[in-house]
């Protein structure tokens, strides 16, 4: 299925893509703090990235999933802030997506249009230390008092955390079994019993912040229920199809950065009296990056086109998430050997690419979950 | 075969290998007995997507619409196109 993008598609690349440049500018000192500040997130504002795929009565673009993703994928081309991209994505699919698809009109109108402008910061809590990929079987609960419910739980490896006014975080509704037993819950940051913990050092995606949250007796509004009671982990299966396919498509972007990149270097580093292109053990490794970027860019594409259309996608989410990820990770190791002692040095970018790749092995349902889902899907 | 009939046979071949057809009863609660967990789900609904041709939205579903045979097949009656 080639997409031919339209004149007006393109446009919106170039016109949110000639942000890159300022967005480059301070990558080395956010990277160094380990998270982004106040003026790097006005840039990314000021952009419209955030205001893409929400309907324009919040202050929105109004862009479809798939223009919304040839966006990204021009973003990760352009911008080498890989963990800042993240941060900026999972604001946009964390709580505007669930709020735009399930919020009520009340939590809507009070909360969509500041996540659209970007006046707050938005996060959601799913993770927990005893459970990452087993979500279903979070032991964070909510309890209905009165017009209330009580949060009580632990979460971890929240992205945007440390700086997020807005969370959104699954607790337990229902103590038996079967999988309605999760809701959705809008936290704000300041409510009582709920604590962010500090900033936790790690190895990739160093500009975007991530840490942990306890949730003791923490009382939130009834009417801060997003969706239906029980309906939490349908709402996590559409917010995470969201995040796969504009976090990984981002990485398609990256990959062809890496790619043309690599081309460039092996056209011109000589060694034994000629281009290292003309080795075949460069360039097939080449070949093989050209290809993981291609699957990976058709997976996404793909799957997106068929979830624009209401189909389930579970399979072929798993697939293009695996796909996708892993030749990141392939490509981003065959940069650094293209690259040898150089593509070793921090300086060079190179290896801060292959750390950045390892996350999207784990992060959005690990690898080994993926192929389950997968195996399952087959019946298996 | 009627929408039944595919919706029982699906289901014990997917999650009740040893248990035939005729011996699924229609009200028999698939969730509380645990017969279909999370992926289970997302795999029903899927096969439900393909075989019936239902645009399924997740905003749509409802905990009661998957709990038996009898409430499935009246989903799909509501939503086939």
């Amino acid at each position: 299925m080639p997409i031919e993008w339209t004149e007006e598609q393109q446009r919106w690349r170039r016109d949110i893509g000639r942000w890159c440049d300022q967005w480059n500018a301070g990558r080395e000192l956010r990277e160094r703090n380990g998270t982004f500040g106040v003026p790097d997130w006005d840039l990314v504002r000021r952009s419209n990235v955030l205001r893409m795929p929400f309907d324009a009565a919040w202050g929105g673009l109004g862009l479809d999933l798939l223009t919304t993703m040839f966006v990204l994928e021009g973003l990760g081309t352009g911008c080498h802030d890989t963990g800042l991209l993240f941060s900026a994505v999972t604001h946009v699919v964390s709580t505007g997506i669930p709020l735009q698809r399930f919020g009520s009109a009340e939590l809507r109108q009070t909360h969509l249009k500041k996540v659209c402008e970007g006046s707050v910061i938005g996060a959601h809590a799913i993770t927990e230390p005893t459970g990452g990929s087993d979500a279903t079987n979070m032991r964070t609960t909510a309890v209905r008092e009165n017009d209330s419910y009580v949060l009580n739980g632990q979460k971890s490896f929240i992205t945007n955390g440390p700086v997020a006014d807005l969370f959104v975080v699954y607790a337990r509704t229902d103590t038996g079994p079967g999988p309605f037993g999760l809701s959705a819950f809008l936290v704000e940051r300041d409510t009582p019993g709920f604590t962010v913990g500090p900033a936790l050092p790690k190895m990739g995606l160093l500009s975007s912040p991530l840490c942990e949250l306890e949730l003791r007796d923490c009382r939130v509004p009834a009417a801060n229920l997003i969706g239906r009671p029980g309906t939490g982990f349908l709402i996590i299966d559409h917010v995470m199809t969201w995040e796969i396919l504009c976090s990984f498509i981002v990485t398609v972007g990256r990959m062809q950065q890496r790619l043309d990149r690599c081309i460039a270097h092996a056209r011109e580093r000589v060694q034994f009296g000629q281009p290292i292109a003309s080795f075949q053990s460069i360039s097939h490794r080449i070949v093989e990056m050209k290809i993981g970027l291609e699957n990976s860019r058709r997976w996404l594409y793909e799957t997106a086109y068929r979830f624009g259309r209401h189909h389930r996608v579970t399979e072929e989410l798993a697939i293009a998430k695996l796909i996708a990820s892993e030749s990141n990770l392939a490509s981003a190791l065959a940069a650094v050997q293209i690259f040898g002692g150089r593509g070793y040095l921090t300086e060079s970018g190179v290896e801060g690419e292959l750390r950045d790749a390892v996350a999207g092995t784990i992060y959005s349902g690990t690898s080994e979950i993926q192929r389950e889902r997968i195996a399952r899907m087959l019946g298996l | 075969m009627s929408p039944e009939r595919q919706v029982t046979e699906y289901i014990v071949h997917q999650f009740q290998p040893g248990v035939t057809a005729d011996e699924l009863d229609a009200d028999y609660d698939l969730l509380a007995n645990g017969i279909i967990d999370s992926l289970g789900l997302l795999r029903l609904v899927d096969w439900l997507d393909r075989t019936f041709d239902i645009a399924v939205g997740e905003a749509d579903l409802a905990p009661s619409d998957f709990r038996t045979v009898g409430t499935i097949c009246k989903f799909i009656k509501e939503r086939s196109r």
